[in-house]
């Protein structure tokens, strides 16, 4: 007897998984814990994803087309992505699936340290993937050409930050142009993570899933590197972020999510919220790939259909006509955004005012990281803080400074100056000695309280300019301009205003067990 | 019924701005770069903080035991700031060229067996005395005074 309702309650599980195809329309609320049925196709993919011909798009022709090379290392390592997508991607779609965490990723991670000098043809590395899946391929390339193109205008010398962004929404336009385009809208991305498929890859191939993420933290991260910062900082910024990415993204195992652009990049997120979102949605695209190819309940057909509903859920036609901003919650149409960052779709757990970022907590962005204080609306934005994997937006050069002096290892700071076309980069050592383009900089720091920060916490480009401020401003009369060296080995303290949001961590229902035992956090 | 109704606002008030307060943080309650576990914070009665300096770095832990076994990201000469049985008394150790020194007498506690009350029993204090009246108040069990080439021996073998 035991054993027939054992049986039957068998069966009617796998009945439920293998044949339930049918519930989710477009715009169906779906419950927001993981769903158990598969998506279900809309009533007509566009045409061209039957359309079994290259149609291979190259390049906006452009003058600053390869710009990326000048920063060499950086350009290795992005073309040494391309790979470590292909390999596990032609891994996937020939049944080595099982040698992907040993043998496949040992290929890979040879290839990431010793990275090609020149792009690779991801489709000569996976012919069988692409012969299964050659639609998604064209939505992978067009949107990976955005990522170099987009790189490369923001890696040209001699043009202006005016120049270079101009040219971006142009980029924008010639990439929005094809129908392999991902939308540039916000999505829910708890939404797209919580299908009845979602997180097999990660759960099953934790460590190859770390490297997809860890080259998506490199694919975000470089926007900030690059956006509204003399060219001239770039190679010495990516020696930081570069020795980070080789020596710890790329081998994180315990990311809660993929890394986002807003996380990593939030000025150029805010700037380009379109180009942020479409990066985003591209990246949730590969999670759903893996997740859907390394799923061992589907058939071959049913792979081949998810697929296809996943490209099609993030093509900007799926969305023509909808508005950032707007959107019934949790559903395929949400593309609210927190407050203060349109450049990202909400994520588990989060609501307009708070998000979780792993690593870092429950972040309002709207507020400086370090004091808790809103974002000045206009004016200067005050500096980024990188460190740590991460990067956060503060309101003054003393929140900066102190954020970094709090953190671990190198650090670097874009701030605001005076002039707004002069981005002022400083780059700590892993004892906080800070390295600066202006060499002349004069800081001004007269402590008080925080929430006018941004007006007695700045920085010049010389003493000139420090003067000008002062006298324009005769509250700081008797402030003295401080050199680098004297402004680094301030410290104003923690912050008064400084308040932590003491939520749980959404994407853990336990407490991590490892980094309770004594000794075991490592 | 007027004079009630305001009283009764001004009630409402003063319970939204204690809450207000409450939720605002006076300090930094960021997480142990170690264990991951939430910094404990200073007392009036109790030290709990350990503030660990180097360069113009200024990194806090849960407790020296976090210090010591996460001591190799942090490049250069050390001064850990690490709590006493005094308030506001902090004893200074330092690692000066890879070598760690702590004033004389100082003796160490290390007992946790999990994280989570590692703040309580990984300490540092002036004397025997200090040590054992700890303890006892705390009513840790077992608990043997370690000199500073024990605390390490341990911290490294346990890491």
């Amino acid at each position: 007897m035991k054993i027939t309702i054992l049986a039957l309650t068998f069966a009617a599980l796998m009945v439920a998984h293998g044949t339930a195809l049918a519930q989710e329309h477009q715009g169906h609320k779906p419950n927001m814990t993981m769903a158990t049925e598969l998506p279900k196709p809309p009533d007509k993919f566009p045409a061209w994803m039957s359309n079994r011909t290259a149609d291979h798009l190259f390049y906006k022709p452009a003058s600053y087309n390869w710009e990326i090379l000048r920063v060499r290392r950086f350009a290795q390592d992005m073309f040494a992505t391309g790979v470590g997508h292909a390999r596990a991607y032609e891994a996937l779609a020939t049944g080595q699936a099982p040698q992907l965490e040993t043998r496949i990723y040992e290929e890979i991670v040879r290839v990431l340290k010793n990275p090609p000098s020149i792009p690779i043809d991801e489709q000569a590395l996976a012919p069988t993937f692409l012969r299964k899946y050659g639609s998604l391929e064209k939505v992978f390339d067009w949107a990976h050409i955005l990522h170099f193109q987009t790189i490369d205008v923001l890696s040209k010398p001699n043009w202006t930050d005016a120049q270079k962004e101009a040219e971006i929404e142009k980029l924008w336009q010639f990439y929005s142009a094809q129908p392999y385009a991902i939308t540039g809208l916000p999505m829910n991305m708890a939404y797209l993570d919580g299908f009845s498929y979602s997180a097999t890859f990660r759960k099953n191939y934790p460590k190859v899933n770390g490297l997809f993420w860890g080259y998506h933290w490199l694919q975000t991260v470089n926007y900030d590197m690059l956006y509204r910062t003399p060219v001239e900082t770039h190679a010495a910024q990516y020696e930081v972020l570069g020795a980070r990415y080789i020596e710890e993204e790329l081998f994180k195992t315990d990311r809660d999510f993929m890394p986002m652009t807003a996380e990593t990049s939030p000025r150029f997120a805010k700037r380009f919220p379109q180009i942020a979102n479409a990066f985003d949605n591209l990246h949730m695209l590969h999670d759903n790939v893996n997740d859907i190819l390394s799923d061992s309940r589907l058939t071959e057909q049913q792979r081949k259909e998810q697929v296809n509903i996943a490209i099609w859920r993030v093509l900007a036609s799926t969305h023509q006509g909808e508005e950032s901003g707007t959107g019934e919650p949790n559903t395929l149409h949400d593309h609210r955004h927190p407050m203060g960052m349109p450049g990202m779709g909400m994520m588990k757990g989060s609501d307009e005012e708070l998000m979780f970022m792993s690593g870092m907590g429950w972040m309002n962005m709207t507020e400086c990281a370090h004091c808790s204080i809103s974002l000045p609306e206009s004016g200067p934005w005050g500096a980024t803080v990188t460190a740590n994997g991460w990067t956060m937006t503060v309101r003054c050069m003393l929140c900066a400074r102190d954020m970094a002096s709090e953190t671990i290892g190198r650090a670097i700071i874009r701030g605001a100056t005076e002039d707004p076309n002069k981005t002022i980069v400083l780059i700590s050592d892993e004892e906080g000695n800070w390295k600066t383009n202006f060499p002349n900089a004069v800081f001004l720091e007269v402590m008080a309280d925080h929430p006018e920060c941004s007006g007695w916490s700045r920085v010049f480009t010389s003493k000139a300019a420090f003067d000008a401020y002062v006298k324009e401003n005769p509250e700081y009369k008797d402030a003295e301009p401080l050199t680098l060296s004297a402004w680094a080995q301030k410290n104003g303290g923690k912050p008064e205003t400084y308040r932590r949001v003491d939520k749980p961590n959404p994407y853990r229902s336990d407490p991590p067990p490892a980094s309770d035992e004594q000794g075991g956090a490592q | 019924m007027k004079h009630k109704s305001k009283t009764l606002i001004a009630a409402l008030l003063m319970l939204c701005g204690t809450f207000a307060i409450n939720s605002v943080a006076l300090a930094h309650e960021a997480d142990c770069p170690y264990c991951k576990l939430k910094l404990v914070q200073n007392t009036k009665e109790e030290d709990n903080e350990v503030v660990v300096k180097f360069g113009n770095k200024r990194i806090e832990y849960r407790c020296i035991y976090c210090v010591v076994a996460d001591q190799a990201k942090l490049k250069g000469d050390l001064v850990v700031y690490a709590p006493s049985e005094k308030a506001g008394s902090p004893i200074v150790l330092k690692r000066t060229d890879g070598k760690w020194t702590a004033p004389e007498g100082t003796l160490f506690l290390n007992t946790f067996k999990r994280h989570k009350t590692c703040a309580a029993e990984s300490r540092a204090f002036t004397s025997r005395a200090s040590f054992d009246k700890y303890v006892k108040a705390k009513g840790i069990e077992g608990a043997k005074a370690l000199t500073l080439a024990e605390f390490l021996a341990e911290v490294a073998k346990k890491k």
